[in-house]
């Protein structure tokens, strides 16, 4: 039985890996869910972990990128923190008499600000590392000091709040899109994966390649398609709390009528982390620049004999980190609302964890997108769960740090049996 | 006397005050097998870097068809179809195969993405050829034997059209075996013109393989001869003592 | 050559200082525990305003959130000649060094804001326990009966359990009688604002939102917890905080926090300031006009000054207005019906 299991894995070519994290992520779900009482997969909470776990997902993914080179970053704490900071005295106190109290300009302008701003740090910090070869580690542990120490010089210890309404719908549960359309970009999403699975079997077939049976890629289409519309179910299971929806109509000077439901959908939030993990993933497999980090992080210097610029690469992979830091910076600040100089404190060591668990190997080389991504949720609902259950901060600590090193472990036996160095 | 396929003339190279490479000439013509000879640090594999694209030289000049060229970057090399084997194959250990052997010159599709599969597919034909045995396509290239990992290597030298080849210490870590399969390749490539150096400690091999062979020593140049012209005893002591007998008086 | 020129300065201070009694000459020397946080900025400028006054020098250094440092710190002051010394402790059971340095060279210390249990220092701060009584006294308020969430501060800042002592009290009786039940209590990890919406959010989705009031004990945590409860449609559910943040006078104007305690920190500055330079010119801890013994939790009994502090809510807010601790235009933005703001 074991072995028809091993044999189908083989077959449809899922990497075992995300199984053991997805099993992993379940584990976990069913044992908080047993120990609330039933309240952890529920809509409402696996809705909220999403958007908790937003701003480390996307950051995640750019460390791995940083990992794969053999470098570190440990001022993209630091860095969320002085970009959302100018994102915020932007939005707040500069727009607002340039173009107008809420105009919609204000969020297309400070969310491009913010990236510019964290690219070229990103940009100023790489440059440090590849062309004046100064170690990552001092480099970003000077960047950690110096742009925390900048977010309090520029806000002068000041929280700014509130932001500007349409900013604010890029992290938290005011910005959803809805129950039509989540199921409309659900059913996307389903048709291009089986577009896209149909094209690589017909062109694996066009170069005479080995292909997987029929049935193994209807099986693995139905996997995908459901677990797409799984998700969205779930998202959209989660109902708007009626006494929202009565606001809202009050705002409008309307009554709500009886029985009235809405469901949330997709937070916008959730979009950008599924649109950024999609990019990423695209970028890792099937760009040059993706395959030129990966061939870097394996042997730099077989990457330089080969003609691949790797200082400029350097360059490119932490502007990248400093770009997918200022998005998390966004959705950050808008899910609290504000922007205050501690945002963003020790999310360094979440994001490092989250790409580590999902498969990052420190020695450089080895790494995937979905892997940090789930490495993200899997961390996120170990704190979750455990502040629902009613355990204190220190133990809370404690036991995440526990799991790290246990996880990184397991990774490392894995590795020595599959054969992997 | 026609015209060498590639020549170095008085190529000089500085490290922190040393003369890695001192006032060296050498070429190759087409179809012919240029031996470097040394002990270690005499200067073979610097010499060669320079060709390569992988270190700057400091004097001197080099000739491709006769025509002076600049070499800066290992792109330029192999702009002028000058493709190397390192002694550390250069290989992405994390890498496949056919990455492997595209690293830096990938193939593209029309929107730009990198086509894997018309670039396995490519591979697989290049690889029938040299090492008909080998399947392993998909695998990471640390987990291939030393043989396997070398036919990527020279796979990727000989994809890409290189008409001038080096090669450095290509036989050190293979069996007998793939050592003859490499003889054969060299051959082989003899016969398409191109013209090759090659690098080795193994005396006997160089003269079965070479036309002519070179000796260094400390940077310097000891001497050029024709395989025929000389004995192995005779360059033995002009690895260790430095001295050509054939100019000697 | 260096170490005379030392020694000769070391000497000039030495000689300088305590000469006048006026304050002339007087230097005072702070030792910060971490001056990167918001508010110490006003601390220090009315300690400036209280030395100038006086003509008494300012000394200062950063301890930068590290209790071995700042005993370094404390030890340089001294060697620079200070004639009195005002300490905020990063870790008021580590300075004991400190205190023993301070004595040996015969100078005054004072403990600001933050306890240090030892009668050599005198304890000047604003009644922490008291804030947290009238935090959940303007909470119970308005909502004698119901489910509480208690958000409290950092597990590792011993002000976070003063803060909880004092809101039990006040909800002491009520708990005992039925009336209210805690039905979440949560500590907030470095005092962030991320994390006690994270936990507030956790309880919201435990309880099923069968909350009626929360006791956050900082303006920062509020701002969390208002967060999490507008992500329910409850923000508007009373909310406690302190500190005066300017986000959070804001809400309180909105109505979605119920009281921030002010403690106007440049009253304690001043206060400090002026201690400092009596102290320096000689007065004893008992003497400083307006001291009481203050018994510490560990039994010990100091000299000390406890301030009063100020609960802020919706129907004071002239009060912050007219001191000067907030902007007109930042008070009220985006605020609709309120007296103060018209």
């Amino acid at each position: 039985m074991a072995n028809g299991l091993g044999k189908l894995i083989k077959t449809l070519q899922i990497d075992t890996r995300l199984l053991g994290m997805i099993g992993a992520f379940v584990a976990i779900s069913l044992v908080f869910h047993i120990a609330t009482g039933g309240t952890f997969l529920t809509p409402r909470n696996l809705f909220t972990l999403t958007l908790q776990t937003a701003s480390v997902a996307v950051m995640a993914t750019g460390m791995v990128f940083v990992i794969v080179t053999r470098n570190i970053d440990l001022s993209i704490g630091s860095l969320l923190g002085i970009v959302g900071m100018m994102m915020g005295i932007l939005q707040v106190q500069i727009l607002p008499e340039l173009v107008g109290f809420g105009s919609p300009s204000i969020w297309i302008i400070t969310v491009l600000f913010g990236i510019i701003v964290g690219a070229f740090i990103g940009g100023f910090q790489g440059w440090l590392i590849g062309y004046l070869a100064i170690p990552s580690f001092i480099v970003t542990l000077g960047g950690l000091l110096i742009w925390r120490g900048g977010a309090w010089w520029v806000s002068k210890g000041t929280t700014i709040s509130p932001l500007d309404p349409s900013f604010v719908m890029l992290g938290g549960p005011t910005g959803t899109i809805g129950a039509t359309a989540s199921w409309g970009l659900a059913i996307i999403g389903s048709l291009l994966t089986i577009y896209f699975l149909m094209t690589a079997r017909r062109n694996h077939l066009s170069h005479g390649f080995a292909v997987k049976p029929v049935w193994a890629e209807y099986a693995l289409g139905a996997i995908l398609v459901g677990g797409i519309c799984g998700i969205t179910a779930i998202m959209n299971a989660y109902l708007v709390p009626s006494r929202i929806l009565e606001r809202r109509f009050a705002a409008d000077g309307l009554e709500m009528p009886e029985g009235y439901t809405e469901a949330y959908g997709f937070p916008i939030s959730v979009l950008i982390m599924l649109a950024v993990a999609i990019v990423m993933t695209i970028i890792a497999k099937k760009t040059r620049f993706g395959r030129y980090v990966f061939a870097m992080g394996g042997n730099p210097e077989a990457a330089e004999l080969s003609g691949l610029n790797t200082r400029f690469l350097t360059v490119k992979v932490f502007a990248l980190m400093g770009a997918l830091t200022a998005i998390a910076g966004v959705i950050a600040s808008a899910r609290l609302g504000s922007a205050g100089s501690s945002l963003g404190e020790l999310d360094e060591l979440r994001v490092i964890a989250a790409a580590v668990i999902g498969g990052t190997a420190l020695a450089g080389g080895v790494g995937t997108i979905y892997g940090a991504i789930l490495g993200a949720f899997i961390m996120q609902a170990l704190v979750s769960g455990m502040g629902m259950v009613g355990v204190d901060a220190p133990l809370q600590n404690m036991i995440v740090g526990g799991v790290l090193i246990l996880a990184v472990w397991v990774d490392i036996i894995y590795r020595r049996k599959t054969g992997d160095s | 006397m026609t015209t060498p396929l590639l020549e170095m003339r008085n190529i000089s190279i500085n490290f922190g005050g040393i003369k890695a490479v001192d006032d060296v000439s050498v070429h190759v013509m087409p179809g012919e097998v240029v031996g470097l000879l040394g002990h270690n640090g005499a200067g073979k594999s610097t010499l060669i870097k320079i060709l390569a694209g992988a270190y700057q030289k400091d004097e001197g000049e080099i000739f491709v068809d006769g025509k002076q060229v600049e070499i800066n970057n290992p792109r330029d090399a192999r702009a002028h179809n000058i493709e190397t084997i390192y002694q550390t194959l250069a290989l992405s250990d994390n890498l496949d195969a056919a990455s492997n052997l595209f690293l830096g010159r990938e193939l593209v599709n029309r929107w730009g993405l990198v086509d894997d599969t018309k670039m396995e597919s490519e591979s697989r034909k290049i690889m029938a050829r040299l090492n008909p045995n080998f399947q392993r396509f998909s695998e990471p290239v640390r987990s291939l034997s030393g043989g396997q990992r070398q036919s990527v290597a020279i796979a990727r030298a000989v994809y890409f059209n290189a008409r001038i080849l080096i090669m450095d210490e290509p036989t050190a870590a293979l069996g007998v075996h793939e050592t003859a399969m490499v003889a054969d390749l060299i051959k082989e490539l003899k016969t398409q013109g191109l013209g090759i150096f090659l690098i080795s400690h193994d005396t006997r091999e160089m003269m079965d393989l070479c036309d002519r062979v070179s000796v260094m020593k400390n940077g310097a140049l000891i001497g050029t001869e024709r395989v025929e012209d000389v004995t192995e005893d005779d360059i033995l002591s002009m690895i260790i003592m430095g001295k050509n007998p054939k100019q000697a008086a | 050559m260096h170490k005379s020129i030392i020694a000769a300065a070391v000497v000039a201070a030495g000689f300088g200082s305590a000469v006048f009694a006026d304050g002339h000459g007087i230097t005072v020397g702070v030792s910060w525990s971490d001056f990167q946080e918001e508010r110490w900025k006003t601390d220090e400028a009315a300690m400036l305003g209280a030395f100038d006054a006086a003509g008494a020098n300012y000394l200062s250094a950063d301890a930068q959130s590290s209790a071995t440092k700042q005993l370094a710190d404390v030890e340089s002051l001294i060697t620079q000649g200070v004639d009195a010394l005002i300490i905020l402790a990063q870790d008021g059971g580590s300075i004991g060094p400190a205190l023993d340095a301070a004595e040996a060279a015969g100078i005054p210390v004072i403990g600001y804001d933050r306890l240090i249990e030892d009668p050599r220092a005198f304890y000047l701060t604003f009644d922490n326990v008291e804030v947290g009584r009238m935090q959940a006294a303007a909470v119970l308020n308005l909502v004698p009966e119901g489910n509480y969430v208690m958000i409290k501060g950092s597990p590792t800042d011993p002000n976070a359990d003063f803060l909880r002592g004092g809101q039990q009290e006040i909800l002491q009786a009520a708990i005992d009688s039925g009336a209210i039940t805690i039905v979440g209590e949560a500590y907030t990890d470095g005092w962030q604002p991320s994390n006690a919406q994270r936990n507030m959010e956790q309880i919201l989705t435990q309880t099923d939102n069968a909350v009626d009031a929360v006791v956050a004990s900082n303006d920062g945590t509020a701002g969390g917890v208002v967060a999490a409860l507008a992500g329910q449609g409850m923000d508007g559910i009373p909310v406690s905080g302190q500190d005066g943040d300017h986000a959070a006078l804001n809400r309180v104007a909105q109505g979605t926090q119920t009281v921030s305690v002010w403690k106007d920190s440049r009253e304690l500055g001043r206060n400090a300031g002026e201690i400092a330079v009596a102290l320096a010119g000689g007065a004893a801890l008992a003497d400083i006009s307006g001291a009481a013994t203050f018994t510490s939790p560990g039994g010990v009994d100091v000299s000390s000054i406890l301030l009063a502090p100020q609960p802020i809510t919706i129907d004071n807010l002239n009060l912050v207005l007219d001191a000067g601790w907030i902007g007109k235009d930042v008070l009220c933005q985006g605020v609709t019906g309120v007296a103060v703001c018209e």
